[in-house]
């Protein structure tokens, strides 16, 4: 799962930052309104989450050109609590907000939520071929049995899993999967699938081959 | 206790309906005492003119031995009692008939051998009347008979009645009235009075014969009762007309009023944007809806500016917790190295010390709001502090390579060092942080006709225009991305322009983008510093 954070607080950034690597997010970052919207323009990311006060531009003008283009889940990150200012982010286009300080169990927990959602699976367990995937716990189960998955392994499970029954294409799983800074070899992907393969049985993830891996 | 209702409009109401009353029953009691008198001048011209005519037949009795035979000569041909008022206009009266005697005349008439007087009892006819009560007779010309005609109007209804010196009635008239007494007083003794209805005038005569010629005023009075009456009813008509109109014009006056009321209670009830609507502009009513509009602009800006404050200071309280907290979390959510945990470590310290700053500010801030007299405020070398501040701020300088000059001139003011310090502190570090690497600083105080000045230019990036009308405003940056990372917290400025202008100085900045800014800060010198020279020239 590939998440932008825009936040001009750079300590404030570096702890969500660690926050969400730490649960297997590949995370990208703004620091600066305009760089803010160009990212989440270009990427298709599952969630970005988003600071009001921005320089450059702030939140409300990237939230509102963010709409134009993409539908992508924004949490809102603000110290402003007023009601006023929640109703004008959610009526904004915004898809959950979060006033700061916050608990970082909660702002994982609405991230996960609004992956799931953007995702149109609303549940946090997903049952398939045999296998039970919990998306609080990031664990997969087959018969009972907690599966040991790397982090991303599990998060190449998850992204599929998530969109049961569509092909996704390498650069799809790529953009998902690995954040700016991570080092990508294109084999990489690979090597996650069979090992996948290995663990939860070789017909789990299907190679449609020219255009990608699916779960069916 | 309280006799006058609270309601402008009904003290206007009850103001205005006493004055009409006042002026109405001036109005009507005027009238009605001109016409009053008016038509007693009437009758008492008539009753003069008739006492005159009377008098005329009286002969008086010291010139004749018999009554008969002044009878019989008649009023020509013996020496006449003078009249009280012959001549007296209103009573013309031709030759010719003075001297036609047509004995016998009408009912109304009197026969030439005058009866004696009657005693007391009415006298319907006065044929029927007896002989001779005194030694006087009375000749009544037919003229002067047809004054005593009986019947209504103006020139009827009139009686006399003659009386003797000695006080006996002599006669009087059939129609006259019981009780008609003698005149009082001596000789030519004459004068009006009233019996009941009778309007009467006594008139004693040289000789001293009594004459008395009244007349019923009952018509009379009871006319004017009418017009009393009709009077009362048209000022009562009027009255009610004035107090409905008074009524609308005191509604129209204060409809207003109840406009601005109702506007001003829309906004104590939270409505701020709520505005009186102004219909004319020029009158009273209208300024002062102007002068309320204004006032309520002025009080919706301070309610906005607060809430931007409250806003904006809960945002940047936050901000630091926000980091702690995340900061704190991540690195005990799992084992981290050494350097992580520094690093965590650091952040933290940061945004505790963002934290301090941004507190004390706001304290500072809020005791210079809350106007709470400073300790002491003697007179203080604004040169020093200056120089002070200078000298505290030479490492960050230094560090930006910003260049710091000075043009410190001696001159002192009044005012708690500490405040002045951070006054200068904040200025010059705003000057350094907002120049650009190689740039400089220069600050300046000055005793200018009884200021002191402090001046702090510097040759940055300058403010905008646009900008420079906010810059002393709480949380205000012109760039927040440029400040926000290096600690600033946006309240710099603003504690100068409180602690200025808690000293009852002025701070001004002028600036033009891109090539530096110039703040002004003026604050009363101290009377011992206003002979020192304007600048040194020296420094420069």
């Amino acid at each position: 799962m590939r998440i932008l954070v825009i936040e001009d607080e750079p300590d404030l950034l570096a702890g969500i930052v660690r926050a969400l690597r730490d649960e297997d997010y590949a995370v990208d970052t703004a620091v600066e309104g305009v760089d803010g919207l160009f990212k989440a323009e270009s990427w298709a990311y599952d969630a970005i989450l988003l600071d009001i006060m921005l320089p450059g531009m702030d939140g409300w003008e990237i939230l509102r050109r963010l709409r134009q283009t993409r539908k992508t889940p924004v949490l809102v990150l603000t110290a402003r609590d007023a009601i006023r200012d929640r109703v004008r982010g959610l009526d904004g286009g915004a898809d959950d907000y979060l006033t700061k300080p916050f608990d970082l169990a909660e702002m994982l927990a609405r991230v996960r939520a609004l992956i799931r959602r953007g995702a149109g699976k609303p549940l946090p367990r997903i049952e398939l071929r045999g296998a039970e995937i919990d998306l609080g716990g990031r664990t997969v189960a087959r018969a009972g049995e907690t599966v040991p998955l790397t982090p991303r392994e599990y998060a190449l499970v998850e992204y599929l899993a998530l969109h049961r029954g569509q092909v996704i294409s390498r650069t799809e799983l790529y953009d998902h999967l690995f954040g700016e800074d991570d080092d990508t070899m294109s084999n990489l992907l690979d090597v996650h699938v069979s090992n996948i393969r290995k663990k939860l049985g070789h017909d789990f993830i299907a190679t449609r081959r020219g255009h990608g891996y699916c779960i069916e | 206790m309280r006799i006058l209702p609270r309601s402008i409009r009904w003290r206007l109401q009850l103001w205005h309906g006493a004055l009409l009353f006042v002026v109405l029953a001036a109005f009507g009691l005027t009238s009605f005492l001109l016409v009053r008198e008016s038509r007693l001048r009437r009758v008492d011209q008539e009753l003069l003119r008739r006492v005159a005519a009377l008098a005329t037949a009286i002969r008086p009795p010291v010139h004749r031995e018999g009554p008969r035979d002044g009878v019989r000569d008649g009023p020509r041909g013996g020496p006449r009692e003078r009249l009280p008022d012959e001549g007296a206009p209103g009573q013309p009266r031709p030759d010719g008939e003075r001297g036609g005697v047509r004995p016998g005349r009408g009912p109304g008439g009197f026969p030439r051998p005058p009866g004696p007087a009657p005693d007391g009892g009415p006298v319907p006819v006065p044929e029927g009347a007896p002989g001779r009560a005194g030694p006087q007779d009375i000749l009544l010309l037919p003229a002067q008979e047809e004054l005593f005609r009986a019947g209504e109007g103006p020139d009827a209804g009139f009686y006399f009645a003659v009386f003797a010196p000695s006080g006996g009635l002599l006669r009087r008239s059939p129609n006259a009235p019981d009780g008609v007494g003698a005149p009082e007083g001596g000789f030519f003794n004459e004068y009006f009075r009233n019996r009941g209805d009778l309007r009467e005038r006594a008139h004693r005569s040289r000789g001293g014969f009594g004459i008395v010629v009244g007349k019923s005023v009952a018509s009379d009075v009871a006319e004017l009762r009418r017009l009393a009456l009709w009077l009362a009813v048209a000022a009562a008509g009027v009255m009610a007309l004035g107090l409905a109109g008074g009524s609308w014009v005191a509604a129209r006056a204060i409809r207003p009023i109840d406009a601005i009321s109702a506007t001003a209670q829309k906004i104590a009830a939270g409505d701020l944007a709520e505005r009186i609507a102004i219909a004319g502009t020029d009158s009273e009513l209208g300024r002062l809806a102007q002068v309320l509009n204004a006032t309520f602009d002025r009080l919706c800006d301070a309610f906005a500016r607060q809430a931007r404050f409250t806003a904006d200071a809960s945002h940047e309280l936050r901000t630091p917790v926000a980091v702690i907290l995340s900061q704190a979390e991540t690195i005990l959510s799992r084992e981290r190295t050494t350097g992580e945990y520094r690093e965590a470590l650091e952040a933290c310290r940061r945004a505790a010390r963002r934290l301090r700053h941004l507190t004390d500010s706001l304290l500072t801030l809020a005791r210079l709001d809350s106007g709470a007299p400073e300790e002491e405020a003697g007179p203080v070398a604004l040169d020093r502090v200056a120089a002070e501040a200078l000298e505290l701020l030479r490492p960050l300088a230094a560090e930006t390579s910003v260049r710091l000059e000075a043009g410190l001139a001696p001159v002192r003011c009044a005012g708690p060092e500490d405040r002045l310090l951070q006054v200068a502190v904040n200025l010059v570090s705003n000057a350094i942080h907002y120049n650009r690497p190689g740039g400089s600083v220069t600050v300046r105080t000055a005793g200018e006709g009884g200021a002191a000045v402090l001046t702090v230019v510097d040759t940055g990036i300058g403010i905008g225009a646009a900008d420079l009308p906010h810059v002393f405003e709480r949380f205000f940056r012109a760039d927040p991305s440029r400040s926000r990372a290096s600690g600033r917290t946006g309240l710099g400025l603003s504690i100068v322009k409180a602690i200025v202008e808690s000293q009852g100085g002025a701070v001004s900045v002028e600036s033009r983008e891109g090539e530096g800014s110039t703040f002004t800060v003026r604050l009363p010198a101290a009377a011992d510093s206003l002979l020192v020279p304007r600048e040194d020239p020296a420094v420069q």
